[in-house]
């Protein structure tokens, strides 16, 4: 030891009589720097619950628990996080991961309290004073650990499609599976939005661990429609999946598609389809081979039950063969995929139509119970001057002489009046067909249209043309053009659907020249076969139904599909085709009970 | 800095060397002349201060690198030297005798590393895991969660829920029972064809 090492500490000593640096008591507080990580804060009006922070978490600090006054709701599972402040050590993985970006962290960082309970609480909803602290720690773009791009699906270029009636979209290969199906958080929040609540998570983790078998048995158990639903389902689950709400949803629909296109050579093997089945001596007929005939018709298989179909047209399908484009759903795919449906052992009669060749009455007298699926296939005509020009069609019956092979010449100029998803079958089915201008009439504006986005893009890459807030009163014929007389028109009030209603501006009418003019503004079900059963009906033409057993007032009726809600997506009509299967089994093994406690 | 390395690899061959910026330079030097290598960086080279010693566990290559970090005053440049030891053999010679300091640094890569300074003093007397009965914890194979979950216990009163289980009971329940049913009726079908074959 040196004599400067013993020296040293004295040197102190100089300071003796200088300011000192620490700070008096009682302690003024100092706050934190502007991306200090202190307390959390959540925006509980962005956070939708999905427990990805819990899921993120390394010292497990997060619980996701119940949070009076957020309640379960579509998009929503109504839990919050709830932070354990003895096992937080401000890492920020947790707003780093945060989906909707309703974590962050405040600059509060001073807060003491002798209750260890205290410690846990859930930011956001437990009143503490940084609960609305704009400053402190944000995830940046930079630091967001998500991966907010859909992967690409790869399409027929638009100037290729345009003329072809070939399937649009060619399907995802496997690195992009890979790739679209890491993306997901697993959070579970899109399966209540699926009608049939289809177990997406599984059936994505299933891709990613390249278990394809295991995928479309996963797919099976809820909907034996997948390989159609890969291609066209309106994708509710993609609506609120928790990516787009920064991003681009996880592309489900696709990576659906992608399962099916891998295994159906193999499908019934996988499924075991063709194995025998329990055998109930109870028979059940079903009327109506679309998806929620045939959906009600697989799964009362899988119960042992003797099953009929009538069906009125020549082949199944309802309005996935007669109301979806070629385009969109080879009609390959959907034969082959109905196959499998009928391999469980359905008998089919076809081109029976219940109601005129056999009666309602007798076979619910005959069959044990009835399931009705006959959709809603007439289309709605509007009530204007001219409706049966020749060259106005309505889209329903226009789709339906495509799906059967046929080719109309439309000529030069299509007009097609409605804006849902038919609207845009139709409106693109004309491209395809050859016309050189079609343009959609909606009286609406676009933020209004029912269609899905993506076939508005679409449509639009096609080169159809959009007028929005205008609607046809009066249809002539001057020569060989037709004259189609509109009004425009302007939004209201809110009507009962929440969305604002057009209302007319007088005097504003104007003309349009067109070859051909398509109706596609809505669907009706033609439910004329009830009353031979005495089965009561809706005012809008719909089965009558218990919205939850889908039983009619005859107790071995039920309904289902778009015959019993309204016009709606296959999706619907596939998850009403599972219910009514349960329901029916229900009926039949337990008479006399209540069908629900 | 070139200079300097050239004049370190002339004398002590020079494994791998990377120079990130033109005052930071990582060499990578033998286990049995790192120690002279970095003698004669202080005393020649005027390396005079150590920054700092770490280790890091690369069990996949079975080994543990070491890092000393020396800094020149006067050319305001840190060289790192790198060292690769054997995992199965997990020595270094001691650099106390050229800084006391690194006795410190020694001691606690001893403690969460399980590498041992021969002669360093003090080196085997726990450094803050007093009473520490298991592997050191730094090494890849422990299980942190694992020996967290058997040593500690967890608070009381606290659940979480699953956002799908508490979905299907608030939003849709009835439907979820169809959907477990159906999906039981047509597993054990499954099931059943698949034990038949």
């Amino acid at each position: 030891m040196s004599l400067k090492d013993v020296l040293s500490p004295f040197s102190a000593w100089k300071r003796t009589l200088e300011k000192p640096f620490t700070i008096k008591k009682p302690i003024t507080e100092r706050e934190g720097e502007d991306r200090y990580r202190g307390f959390h804060v959540n925006d509980i009006e962005k956070c939708i619950g999905c427990g990805t922070c819990e899921e993120i978490c390394q010292n497990e600090a997060i619980d996701m628990v119940e949070s009076y006054p957020i309640t379960a709701n579509k998009g929503d599972s109504g839990l919050r996080p709830q932070i354990d402040y003895g096992r937080c050590c401000w890492c920020a993985l947790c707003v780093d991961v945060c989906p909707t970006g309703s974590l962050g962290m405040s600059n509060d960082y001073i807060w003491v309290t002798p209750n260890p309970d205290e410690w846990v609480f859930k930011p956001g909803i437990d009143e503490k004073e940084w609960k609305d602290d704009d400053k402190g720690y944000r995830r940046t773009e930079e630091a967001w650990l998500l991966d907010p791009e859909q992967e690409p699906m790869p399409v027929l270029e638009p100037e290729v499609r345009k003329n072809t009636f070939k399937e649009m979209a060619k399907g995802y290969q496997v690195t992009m599976a890979l790739e679209e199906a890491s993306r997901c958080l697993e959070c579970g929040i899109c399966i209540e939005a699926c009608p049939t609540h289809m177990d997406i998570p599984e059936y994505i983790r299933a891709i990613r661990e390249n278990r394809l078998e295991d995928g479309l048995k996963i797919l099976y158990d809820t909907n034996p429609f997948s390989e159609s639903c890969g291609r066209v389902c309106t994708a509710r689950c993609q609506d609120v999946c928790v990516l787009g709400h920064n991003g681009e949803p996880i592309a489900i629909r696709w990576l659906k598609r992608y399962i099916t296109d891998n295994t159906y050579e193999k499908r019934n093997e996988i499924l075991g389809i063709g194995k025998p089945l329990p055998e109930s001596d109870k028979k059940i007929v079903i009327i109506g081979g679309g998806p929620s005939g045939l959906t009600a018709a697989f799964y009362l298989r899988n119960y042992g039950y003797q099953i009929t179909i009538y069906e009125k047209h020549d082949k199944l399908g309802g309005m996935l063969r007669y109301g979806i484009p070629e385009y969109r759903l080879p009609k390959e795919v959907l034969d082959r995929e109905i196959k499998t449906i009928l391999d469980t052992g359905v008998e089919v009669k076809y081109k029976v139509e219940v109601g005129k060749d056999v009666s309602l009455k007798e076979l619910q007298e005959t069959y044990d119970a009835v399931f009705i699926s006959v959709g809603a296939q007439k289309g709605t005509e509007m009530p204007i001057e001219g409706m049966d020009t020749l060259g106005v069609l309505i889209g329903v019956d226009f789709l339906d002489r495509i799906a059967e092979g046929e080719r109309p010449d439309l000529g030069e100029k299509v007009i097609v009046v409605g804006g849902g998803n038919t609207a845009m079958d139709v409106c693109r089915s004309s491209v395809r067909l050859g016309a050189k201008e079609v343009q959609v009439l909606y009286r609406r504006t676009e933020q209004e249209m029912p269609a899905n986005d993506e076939e508005i893009e679409e449509a639009k890459e096609e080169g159809v043309k959009f007028e929005f807030l205008t609607s046809p009163v009066k249809i002539s014929r001057k020569g060989d053009k037709l004259q189609v007389e509109c009004i425009r028109m302007k939004l209201g009030e809110p009507d009962s659907s929440g969305r604002r209603r057009p209302v007319a501006i007088e005097g504003s009418n104007y003309v349009i020249e067109a070859d051909t003019c398509v109706m596609a503004i809505g669907q009706k079900v033609d439910s004329e076969m009830a009353q031979q059963a005495n089965i009561k009906t809706t005012r809008w033409g719909t089965f009558d139904i218990d919205p939850t057993t889908l039983q009619t007032n005859v107790k071995n009726v039920f309904a289902g599909g778009d015959c019993g809600f309204g016009p709606d997506d296959a999706i619907r009509a596939i998850a009403d085709g599972k219910k009514a299967a349960y329901f029916i089994n229900k009926f039949l093994t337990k008479k006399g009970e209540p069908l629900i406690d | 800095m070139e200079d300097i390395l050239n004049r370190l690899d002339q004398k002590f061959y020079v494994q791998a060397r990377y120079v990130q910026r033109p005052n930071l330079a990582f060499v990578t030097l033998k286990k049995n002349v790192a120690v002279q290598a970095i003698t004669y960086l202080r005393d020649v080279e005027g390396f005079r201060h150590l920054v700092m010693i770490s280790a890091v566990d690369y069990i996949e290559q079975n080994m543990f690198q070491l890092t000393y970090i020396l800094h020149n005053y006067q050319l305001h440049s840190d060289i790192a030297v790198r060292v690769e030891l054997d995992r199965e053999n997990p020595v270094m010679d001691s650099l106390h005798h050229l800084w006391a300091a690194a006795q410190v640094y020694q001691r606690e890569i001893k403690e969460m590393f399980g590498i041992d300074f021969p002669g360093s003093p003090r080196v085997d007397e726990p450094m803050i895991l007093e009473g520490w009965d298991n592997i050191p914890p730094m090494r890849k194979e422990f299980d942190t969660k694992k020996y967290s979950e058997e040593t500690y216990f967890p608070r009381e009163g606290r659940a979480s829920c699953d956002p799908v289980k508490i979905m299907e009971k608030k939003l849709y329940r009835v439907e979820a029972e169809v959907k477990y049913e159906i999906k039981r009726v047509v597993r054990d079908n499954r099931n059943k064809s698949a034990d038949a074959n």
